[in-house]
């Protein structure tokens, strides 16, 4: 068997680099702002790109100290979730060219390559459709062969990157490779070091009795998978059902025709997935993710199944025109669940009768959907804000109810019926019932009010939730029954 | 009409008061208000600072406290509350209900329970019930609260009532109307205040936000609905309250009459042995201190001060005062324990007759009118150091003799600085964290001229420059609010009767430490003593290195045994030999002390002055050093200025001096040098020096100064600011440089291996220490477990430095005490006798083994931890074994440590190596060709340009150089200076900031004895040994 390993240094920072705007890469590139990916306490910087190494910025050092080296920094926070996503999405397009794959989450791809040689004509030929495949996506990735998946995975790790099925060439890599890249536990490591021992050859001479005894059995067990006098079974990933690509933005993007760009490009993998699934699809789901705003989930339907990344850029354009970002984007992630066979009819289920009878809820949210269209219906719930235009808020009718409100009667005392905006009132009320209320807040987003409010009733009879300002302008907010 | 504020939350209760105590006192007497209570959540820590504010105003101090209890009464709710000090017994039940509360909670918690209400006696506290909202309880568990309450107060219970025109105001006020008349209790009108002036809202929203750890946007109905929880003025109040609600505050704060200012001082008593008076006492204590003092009889200049000073401490009854110091220090002393005391009065012939100090009163001619100020009517200050290893012996003494009721440790206010203050506010506005960060190294603190608020903007924190405003005014004003108390590094507060009438005590973050809630300017603001034990690692080295030299000679050698003013001592000191000598050891100092060449004590109490920001910032080191050595005649203006600068040659040196000169020259009278005293003292934190200013130079212009000295001098009172070094300081401290520099002179080994034995102290590491002792001549041998003890020893006749097992990093000490104690006559023969004998575990073994200390019997390290990998134990079979069966297993796969290899693991084990540097090592292998080493650039020409390389060992940007970067370099012949030009700094930061190795093309430059390398290139080296663990001592 022979092995080969991906190494993908900084995953995250690839992912986030391809996801920036601008459409001429190799130019702008180097105008482009260093970029670091540090851990979630924001101490570290976990990886860093080409500028900021050029700059002396180095995996492992302190944020503090990388800052001081490029005061301009870009930074982006580490997230092992997100991050196994992107090697899932990688693994993805890799199970196109290769037959057999095994994740090593959070950074690695192990690929079978013995049984491809023939296949592709020779190793040489597989290395390359790899490096042309990763090149394309603007993916750095160190790739290594071994005769065991663990030799492959150490000798890529260590960038000591080699296109080899000699067994001699491959021994002596592994010979050389230093004690630090072999990927033994802190603690093994420092004894072994401690022994004056810094190459993986010189751990492989000593006596295995001796290893066992003095170490401990679980060290000579390692080192025997690296030769491959110990079996090592792997577990092959299966592909998902599924198509999923995330983009995330170190700066927010606020206008639609910034998404385009690397819209296109997530459309383009879904093409090429679907043609090698020889599928079509007729729904995806957009959904971008806001700072300071709840989510916006765009469901874009085509007309028949389609596959065509042009066809649905347009349709996503189309949609953009429309309805205007509610807010900047931090990232989009964009999926497709549903299927459909090239030759099956499609639509069979469009109109037809749906599993969901039985949920009346259901049924009526989705009639009024279809009816009115998405946008039209949506559902109210309180929100902790002392302004009375924020204290509640419209939002997407969710499937499943929320939770009630535990105290209501902690809630302000508020008409039914708010108005849109305030209106300015021509006349003073002529009756008082309660107040004044005063409501000051909102200087922190710019949105300040300093009112005080009423209940009062107007000449014409009606009871109003009136308020007024500092200038001393009377206004109606709102209709009390 | 008028009004009394009955509650009231300043900064100290934190994150909730938005005003500080001083601006509420203020804004009240400035609306008119006949009284203010401060009413702190479980706390009278503001009352000290509002105090002082209303000292002078007619508006009456209420002390007061909030609480809400953790249960409730039968069929109630936990009730909220405010008792308030009626008179001095009611002030002492309330501090004593606080400490009870304090005391059983976590730092900065209380928890009190309906049953401490109904077990402390609190018959002299008022108490203001605060019914609950509404929302939170059925008007029947109101009731059911509030019956309690006046079951417990009955006619000193009032209900407060607020208006904060929030939603559901009138159904509250209507429930406590009901709630009067059910249980027939007056209504009173409160406030609720949480600020002094409704500006202050956005900061209390802010605090808000941050007291429930989010942000403002995430706040939501936390925050308070709008700002009205300020100090009203009288006319919107009337219109707000029933009259008869505002009368009923003047009512209530009209049975209030306790002052802050009565609390007075009540000495311990203990200290005074049946029979005799205090003034008695210590005039006894005084005489038998002067027969051993002055075997010879006692100089008739000398009685004729202890006199003086006697009169003076008894005209100011300071008796107790110097009776509980010398309790201390005689405790110190009978238990071996080195002390020193330092301060105003610490330098006097009645505390060297009391051996409070060493300071000879016929050796130096001290003033001591400046002992104590009779006009300021403070109390003297006396600080005690200890040696730092053994100063809790003398603080659990103080303890014990007093017990934990009455002696406290003083608090420190923990303050927002700039840092704290951006990270929070940040926060609260919802800046990402990591670009706060960036922005806060992005800032130059010592830069004035920065734009924080450009910044803010550039850094894209927000792209609102309104916020970017707010976030500016925000920052601003929180800088100086008090974040939270924490203990003073030493100042006790001991008290006649319980602590706890006194002042509340509550934990302070440490096991078994209980901190009062004031902090020293509290205390003196209200008069009351503190006694600071203070820690100090010279003073455990001094006594151990004396302790070396009783050893050597055979007889005991105290610090009174080392002779006085020793040339070759001086002669030493002046070449700028001085690493370990307390005070003078730093970069600074080194450089100074060929310039100062000092040859008497004197010079020695300046030299440790003169290197400061005050003196430096003034430009009076120059003047000086021009007149020290005849370059410029000595002139004084006039006799009076004369008498202040005659000792330092008409220089103002010293804090003193320049405070009195203020008087003499400018002009001041003694009321306002005293306040300017305090605002030097006060000005890192909030103090404001700026009036002072033209004060001072007109004063000094009409007196015929010339402007250039006048603003001079101003410049070295803001260097002062914060960083004050008084002469009564420096006049001790000298004396530790010269004892400590005599003893370096003289006795080298003991002096080093005393000081490796007090680390961590001092400025330099143990290796840098090693390497200084090597070059004077003293022999060092390496750690042995055949040989060595946990401390480091002197060995022989030729008192060898052996090495201890304690700077094995991460050994056990108490494996390395058995290991001593358990150690054959003729030594451990091998691994496994070693681990058996002195039952050491395997981590220790290890320790033992990666640092070589067992040459015995392990040929080198590989093979000594292939030896101890070897997992099974000896059973008890073979407790006798043979010599014969030691046979060492040899493992012929491991190969032999190379020298390089032997040097790195000494540096990872020990921190240092006695094998070859590191840099020689180098420059063998021809790394280092064109590079000069320490020693080579001591015969070099100044000007023409070097190369150097180094271990760097220092990085500093002192405060007082603009803009300089100072790196340190070690090679194997010494260190060398390198100063790097902020230009030069930043162009390349990269290797300025993260080399280890460091290589330096630049310029030599020397001024006498003091030599530089002026940067220009530098390169990063670090690759050829990245694995070295040199410690570098960073200072930003």
């Amino acid at each position: 068997m022979l092995w080969a390993y991906l190494h993908f240094p900084h995953l995250l920072l690839d992912h986030i680099r391809r996801s920036r705007n601008g459409r001429d890469e190799a130019n702008e590139e180097n105008s482009k702002p260093a970029l670091v990916v540090v851990d979630q306490s924001a101490q570290r910087v976990l990886q860093a790109c080409p500028q900021a190494q050029a700059q002396g910025v180095q995996a492992g050092m302190r944020l503090k100290t990388a800052i001081n080296l490029v005061p301009e920094l870009a930074i982006a926070h580490a997230d092992p979730g997100r991050e196994q996503q992107i090697l899932v999405e990688q693994a993805r397009w890799l199970y196109r060219h290769v037959a057999s794959i095994v994740l090593h989450p959070p950074d690695g791809l192990l690929v079978e390559v013995g049984s491809l040689e023939k296949l592709y004509g020779g190793l040489a030929a597989v290395w390359q459709t790899l490096e042309q495949a990763l090149s394309e996506r603007h993916l750095t990735a160190w790739m290594a062969t071994g005769a065991t998946p663990l030799a492959a995975r150490l000798c890529a790790r260590a960038g000591q990157g080699q296109c080899t099925a000699d067994k001699v060439h491959m021994e002596r890599h592994l010979h050389n490779l230093p004690l630090a890249a072999a990927g033994f536990d802190d603690r093994t490591l420092t004894r072994l070091q401690r022994l004056g021992l810094t190459q993986m050859g010189e751990v492989m001479t000593l006596p295995p009795a001796e290893l066992a005894r003095r170490l401990a059995p679980e060290t000579l067990a390692r080192v025997q998978k690296i030769q491959g006098s110990r079996p090592d079974p792997q577990q092959p990933w299966q592909p998902p059902h599924h198509f999923r690509q995330q983009a995330d933005f170190v700066q927010d993007i606020e206008r639609a025709e910034g998404l385009l760009f690397p819209l296109q490009r997530i459309l383009t993998e879904l093409e090429e997935d679907l043609c090698w699934r020889q599928q079509d699809t007729d729904s995806l789901l957009l959904v971008l993710t806001h700072r300071h705003h709840e989510p916006t989930r765009l469901r874009i339907r085509t007309s028949g199944p389609e596959h065509r990344a042009e066809a649905f850029l347009n349709l996503m354009r189309l949609r953009f025109e429309q309805h205007p970002l509610p807010a900047p984007v931090a990232s989009l992630v964009l999926s497709v669940r549903r299927f459909l066979g090239r030759e099956a009819a499609a639509g069979n289920d469009l109109l037809g009768e749906t599993r969901d009878l039985n949920e009346a809820w259901h049924t009526l949210i989705s009639r009024l959907q279809a009816r009115l269209g998405n946008d039209a219906l949506q559902q109210l719930s309180p929100q902790p804000d002392h302004r009375p235009e924020r204290a509640w808020s419209a939002s997407e009718v969710q499937r499943k109810p929320r939770p009630a409100i535990s105290d209501l009667t902690s809630l302000p005392r508020r008409p039914l019926w708010l108005l849109n905006g305030p209106q300015a009132l021509p006349e003073a009320p002529v009756a008082w019932y309660s107040g004044p209320e005063r409501i000051s807040g909102g200087w922190w987003d710019g949105q300040r009010v300093h009112r005080d409010y009423y209940i009062a009733g107007l000449s014409s009879g009606q009871l109003a939730w009136v308020f007024r300002d500092v200038r001393g302008g009377w206004f109606v907010h709102g209709w009390f029954g | 009409m008028s009004y009394a504020e009955l509650y009231c939350f300043s900064n100290f209760t934190f994150l909730t008061g938005a005003s500080h105590p001083y601006e509420l006192a203020e804004q009240a007497a400035e609306l008119g208000y006949r009284a203010l209570a401060i009413t702190d959540a479980c706390s009278v820590a503001g009352i000290p600072r509002a105090w002082a504010a209303l000292k002078d105003s007619p508006v009456k101090l209420i002390t007061g406290s909030w609480f809400e209890l953790e249960n409730a009464p039968a069929n109630g709710t936990p009730p909220q509350f405010i008792l308030l000090a009626r008179n001095r017994a009611g002030y002492g039940q309330l501090c004593q209900l606080i400490t009870t509360g304090r005391r059983r909670a976590e730092k900065g918690q209380y928890r009190l329970f309906r049953e401490d209400l109904e077990t402390h006696p609190l018959e002299d506290c008022l108490c203001l019930w605060l019914p609950p909202l509404p929302a939170n309880a059925s008007y029947d568990e109101a009731l059911a609260s509030g019956e309690w309450l006046h079951w417990l107060f009955g006619d000193r219970l009032w209900l407060g009532a607020s208006r904060t025109l929030e939603s559901g105001e009138d159904h509250h006020l209507c429930r406590i109307g009901q709630l009067s008349s059910d249980l027939r209790c007056p209504i009173t009108a409160t406030g609720q205040v949480h600020m002094h002036s409704r500006e202050r809202q956005p900061l209390q929203d802010v605090l808000t936000a941050l007291r429930h750890n989010t942000s403002l946007e995430q706040a939501g109905r936390y925050l308070f609905q709008n700002g009205e929880r300020y100090l009203r003025p009288l006319a919107v109040l009337q219109r707000l309250f029933p009259e008869a609600w505002l009368k009923e505050s003047l009512a209530i704060a009209e049975r209030c009459v306790f002052e802050p200012g009565s609390l007075r001082y009540e000495y311990p008593p203990d200290l005074v042995p049946e029979g005799e008076s205090p003034v008695s006492f210590l005039h006894r204590l005084t005489r038998e201190g002067e027969r051993r003092r002055f075997p010879g009889g006692t100089p008739l200049t000398v009685q004729a001060l202890i006199r003086k000073e006697l009169a003076l401490i008894s005209e100011m009854k300071y008796e107790h005062y110097f009776l509980t110091i010398q309790d201390i220090v005689a405790f110190a002393r009978s238990q071996g324990i080195l002390c020193q005391g330092r301060g105003s009065a610490a330098n006097s012939a009645v505390c060297y007759c009391l051996g409070i100090t060493e300071v000879n009163p016929t050796k130096v001619d001290l003033l001591f009118e400046r002992f104590i100020s009779k006009d300021r009517n403070e109390p003297p200050d006396i600080d005690v150091d200890f040696e730092h290893e053994r100063r809790e012996e003398v603080i659990q003494y103080i303890y014990r003799r007093y017990s934990r009721e009455r002696a406290a440790l003083a608090a420190t206010v923990v303050r927002y600085r700039p840092r704290s203050a951006i990270r929070d506010v940040g926060k609260a506005l919802g800046f990402d964290s990591a670009l706060v960060e960036q922005l806060l190294n992005g800032v130059d603190w010592r830069d004035k001229a920065t734009d924080w608020r450009q910044q803010i903007l550039d850094k894209r924190l927000t792209r609102n420059p309104r916020i970017a405003d707010r976030f500016f005014t925000l920052v601003n004003t929180l800088l100086g609010f008090p974040r939270h108390l924490s203990q003073h590094v030493g100042g006790f507060v001991i008290s006649a009767g319980p602590l706890a009438e006194l002042v509340p005590v509550e934990n302070a973050a440490m096991e078994g430490r209980t901190v009062i809630q004031w902090d020293k300017d509290d205390l003196e603001s209200l008069g009351l003593m503190k006694v600071d034990v203070l820690a100090l690692g010279m003073l455990s080295a001094i006594r151990k290195a004396l302790e070396l030299i009783s050893e050597e000679k055979g007889q005991p050698f105290a610090m009174q045994d080392i002779p006085a003013e020793d040339p070759d001592t001086y002669a030493m000191l002046q070449q700028g030999d001085s690493i370990g000598v307390f005070q003078v050891e730093s970069r600074a100092q080194i450089n100074m002390l060929p310039r100062l060449k000092p040859e008497t004590y004197y010079d020695l109490v300046i030299e440790v002055a003169i290197v400061r920001p005050g003196p430096i910032q003034g430009d009076m080191v120059h003047p000086y050093l021009r007149r020290k050595h005849g370059l410029e005649p000595v002139d004084y203006p006039n006799d009076e200025v004369r008498k202040v600068l005659e000792r330092t040659l008409g220089v103002p040196i010293f804090q003193e001096q320049v405070i009195k000169l203020a008087m003499v020259a400018a002009g001041f009278s003694a009321g306002e040098a005293d306040r300017l005293r305090r605002a030097m003292a006060a000005w890192k934190s909030h103090g404001d020096l700026t009036p002072f200013r033209d004060k001072l130079i007109s004063g000094m212009l009409e007196r015929g100064h010339d402007a250039d000295f006048a603003e001079r001098l101003y410049l070295q009172i803001c260097g002062f600011g914060g960083y004050g070094f008084p002469e009564s300081h420096a006049a001790s401290f000298a004396l530790l440089v010269y004892v400590s520099a005599w003893i370096k002179r003289h006795y080298p080994a003991a002096f080093y291996c005393a000081l490796l034995n007090s680390q961590p102290m001092g400025f330099y590491s143990p290796s840098q220490l090693v390497q200084d002792a090597r070059r004077h001549n003293v022999a060092v041998l390496p750690p042995d477990v055949n040989h060595s003890h946990w401390d480091h020893t002197l060995e022989g006749p030729t008192r060898q430095l052996r090495l201890g097992l304690r700077l094995i990093q991460g050994l056990s000490e108490s494996g390395a005490e058995r290991l001593h104690q358990y150690r054959p006559a003729t030594g451990y023969r091998s691994t496994s006798e070693l681990r058996r004998l002195a039952s050491l575990n395997q981590r220790d073994m290890e320790l033992l083994a990666g640092a070589n200390a067992m040459p015995d019997f392990t040929s080198n390290r590989h093979q000594a931890y292939w030896q101890l990998l070897d997992h099974e134990q000896p059973t008890e079979l073979f407790a006798e074994e043979a010599a014969a069966e030691y046979l060492p297993e040899h493992c012929h796969q491991l190969p032999e440590p190379t020298e390089g290899q032997s040097v790195l693991a000494d540096y990872a084990s020990q921190g240092l190596t006695l094998q070859r540097h590191p840099l020689a090592l180098l420059r063998e292998q021809g790394h280092l060709k064109f590079c000069l080493s320490a020693e080579q650039l001591k015969t070099t020409k100044a000007g023409i340009p070097v190369q150097v390389a180094g271990l760097v060992t220092g990085r500093q940007r002192p405060g007082t150089a603009s803009g300089v970067t100072f790196v340190t370099l070690e090679d194997e012949t010494g260190n060398v200076n390198v100063v790097v030009w902020l230009e030069t700094a930043r162009r390349q930061r990269k290797p300025l900031l993260t080399a280890r190795l460091l290589h330096v093309k630049g310029v030599l430059e020397r001024q006498g004895e003091i030599m530089h390398v002026m940067a220009g290139k530098l390169s990063d080296l670090s690759h050829l040994i990245r694995s070295l663990p040199v410690d570098s001592r960073n200072f930003h």
